[in-house]
């Protein structure tokens, strides 16, 4: 039987510092692992302790996988001080990825703030293998600074990808080397290249930015069903067991982390 | 199917768990200060040995979903355990093993450890032959006898045993052992029928004086007082967040994973968790969808009967076993939490008078 609770080594073969306290990790892993965009994987330091993250890398490369991860608690803090050649624990994927079929042929509207980027790339790169199949494809991003952006070597390229894409990118507060838009998220999200009748948001990003985003796109006239938020709940076992991430009649870990906001907006504290 | 009866001595009984403690781990239910314990098989404390009276202290999970258990290691092998037999089974537990194993054993995905477990066990199930206050269990879909769920079932009638058997499982036990297994006796059948009238009379008294609401009453109860705070409030006025409610519960399946490294050896051990620590929900980034206490307790009611009524078609996650009535160092008395939301949206008390 196969083990929920077990992890597969994998190699961390190149780090890279996104913001002072973000990094990007690439996996190799020592056996088969794969994912759909938007599903996750728990990240071990075996012995130590795991948590659960979204792959940032296109799904069809499985041979090495990218994991952005802020340090934030205590697994991420020792992920931090982890060196090029060190082994970590893989388990997963887990949850439902970004249904992809129901985007073609749509806009697709994709709103990141900080580290809540990084799902979004992976579903980008899943985009980006079948480009036309999509009518536009928008991303509008936001960050604190701009010592704050994650992926800053590849992120205007990705607007040059497709003549259907295009990246905007905003910062919450300005400073004198940043000359981009200054303001949060939900000031650039009005875009007349949108058709919000045939359109889906994919929003990504701390709790709060995403209630004003999804308030903000409510009003831009987009419906509860076309908008996809990722829940960042405490995922512990990924197998619907442990009751941890359970939000109403759902678990995180197995019925999301992404949930269309018709199915959650009426359950309690969806925010925090 | 039709019953499959057997009649069993006292002593042939206990002559046979002898027998089979050679290839089985035996577990019983001993009676000490007024209450029952679980505890390996010795016949020379045969004495203390209670096949009848109430549930035990213990609520069954602990052999099954140990409160500490290994679930991966890297380098260390598996162990194979002996396979176990646990004898004394009330039907307040026996209802919790539909949860356990809807969480465990089924679905998308098996605890591996809990499988094993499970199948290794043989579950025999056991009359209560008295009620305590606490006891509501007719009230939650349960009995005070074994009604499903067991492998075989024991009876009290004088100084012998109605045996009745559950499944298959049960039923090989009984032919590979019918050297101690008489034909049943019909009298003994009607008896156990009256015993069985008499002790859910019992039941009904205790739930009755209370006005404890049944499980009909309770439906949607619990969501329909979900923004009467004062009332949430008010019951979580006198928790100390011990957890002691999830311990005990029987249906209760939440756990925390960790991992530790033992001279080299790293492994994932997975314990029994608590919905009350202020914890249990947050994330590292520092967001906690249930900051209160009183949201926390509200959290333990929603799963229980809203939650579990959802996922597992009706079944509502409490067996009226009141353990944790007895655990709860705050008083909180779920009976009282549920008379609460089953009468109504009002709630004028003050929180904690």
């Amino acid at each position: 039987m196969n083990n929920p609770y077990g992890y597969i080594e994998a190699d961390i073969i190149d780090i890279v510092d996104e913001t002072p306290n973000i990094k990007t990790f690439s996996f190799k892993p020592r056996s088969e692992i794969g994912f759909r965009a938007g599903q996750f994987m728990d990240v071990s330091i075996p012995g130590v302790g795991e948590a659960p993250f979204t792959p940032s890398s296109n799904h069809n490369a499985t041979d090495k996988l990218d994991f952005t991860i802020m340090a934030a608690g205590r697994v991420t803090k020792l992920l931090h001080g982890m060196k090029k050649g060190d082994v970590v624990g893989l388990r997963g994927p887990y949850g439902r990825g970004y249904p992809l079929d129901i985007f073609k042929s749509k806009d697709v509207f994709i709103v990141g703030g900080g580290v809540g980027l990084a799902p979004l790339r992976a579903l980008l790169y899943a985009l980006f293998n079948d480009v036309k199949d999509y009518r536009n494809i928008i991303v509008k991003y936001g960050a604190r600074t701009s010592k704050d952006i994650v992926y800053k070597r590849e992120i205007e390229s990705w607007a040059s990808k497709a003549g259907n894409v295009d990246v905007r990118i905003t910062v919450d507060v300005g400073d004198d080397s940043w000359k981009g838009n200054v303001g949060l998220v939900t000031t650039i999200l009005k875009d007349d290249r949108l058709d919000v009748n045939n359109a889906v948001s994919i929003v990504c990003g701390p709790p709060i930015m995403m209630k004003f985003v999804t308030f903000k796109l409510l009003d831009l006239g987009y419906k509860d069903s076309q908008i996809y938020l990722s829940m960042e709940k405490n995922m512990s076992c990924g197998v619907g067991k442990c009751g941890h991430c359970r939000i109403g009649p759902y678990y995180a870990c197995k019925d999301g982390p992404v949930f269309t906001y018709d199915k959650i907006k009426d359950l309690p504290n969806i925010w925090e | 199917m039709e019953k499959k009866f057997y009649s069993v001595t006292k002593k042939d009984l206990f002559d046979l768990f002898s027998r089979l403690s050679a290839t089985y781990r035996v577990i019983v239910p001993y009676v000490k200060n007024e209450r029952l314990y679980f505890d390996d098989f010795d016949q020379s404390k045969e004495d203390r040995i209670e096949l009848g009276g109430i549930r035990q202290s213990q609520p069954v999970k602990s052999f099954i979903s140990h409160s500490r258990e290994t679930v991966f290691s890297a380098s260390e092998r598996e162990n194979n355990p002996k396979p176990f037999i646990i004898a004394g089974v009330k039907g307040c537990d026996l209802k919790s093993f539909a949860l356990q194993d809807f969480v465990f054993a089924q679905g998308d995905t098996e605890d591996p450890s809990y499988v094993k477990n499970r199948d290794n066990a043989l579950i025999i199930g056991n009359d209560c032959t008295y009620a305590r206050q606490t006891c509501f269990c007719l009230a939650m879909d349960a009995a005070p006898y074994p009604e499903k769920d067991f492998d075989l079932s024991l009876s009290p009638v004088e100084d012998r045993f109605v045996v009745e058997v559950g499944t298959e499982k049960g039923a090989a036990l009984a032919e590979k052992y019918r050297m101690f297994f008489k034909p049943p006796n019909d009298a003994d059948i009607e008896t156990r029928a009256k015993n069985r009238e008499k002790v859910s009379e019992e039941v009904r008294r205790y739930v009755d004086a209370r006005g404890t609401p049944d499980t009909k009453t309770v439906k949607g109860a619990v969501k329909r007082n979900y923004s009467n705070i004062p009332l949430w409030q008010d019951f979580a006025s006198t928790c100390v967040e011990c957890g002691a409610c999830n311990l005990v519960c029987p249906t209760c399946h939440c756990f925390l994973l960790f991992d530790e490294k033992d001279q080299g050896n790293a492994r994932r051990v997975r314990i029994w968790d608590s919905c009350l620590y202020k914890t249990f929900a947050r994330v590292a980034g520092g967001a906690n969808p249930r900051r209160h206490l009183y949201e926390r307790l509200r959290n333990r009611f929603d799963k229980k009967f809203e939650f579990f009524p959802e996922v597992m078609n009706g079944y509502f996650a409490c067996t009226g076993c009141g353990r944790c009535i007895e655990a709860c160092p705050g008083d909180i008395d779920i009976r009282e939490v549920l008379k609460g939301v089953a009468n109504g949206t009002k709630w004028n008390k003050p929180p904690h008078e």
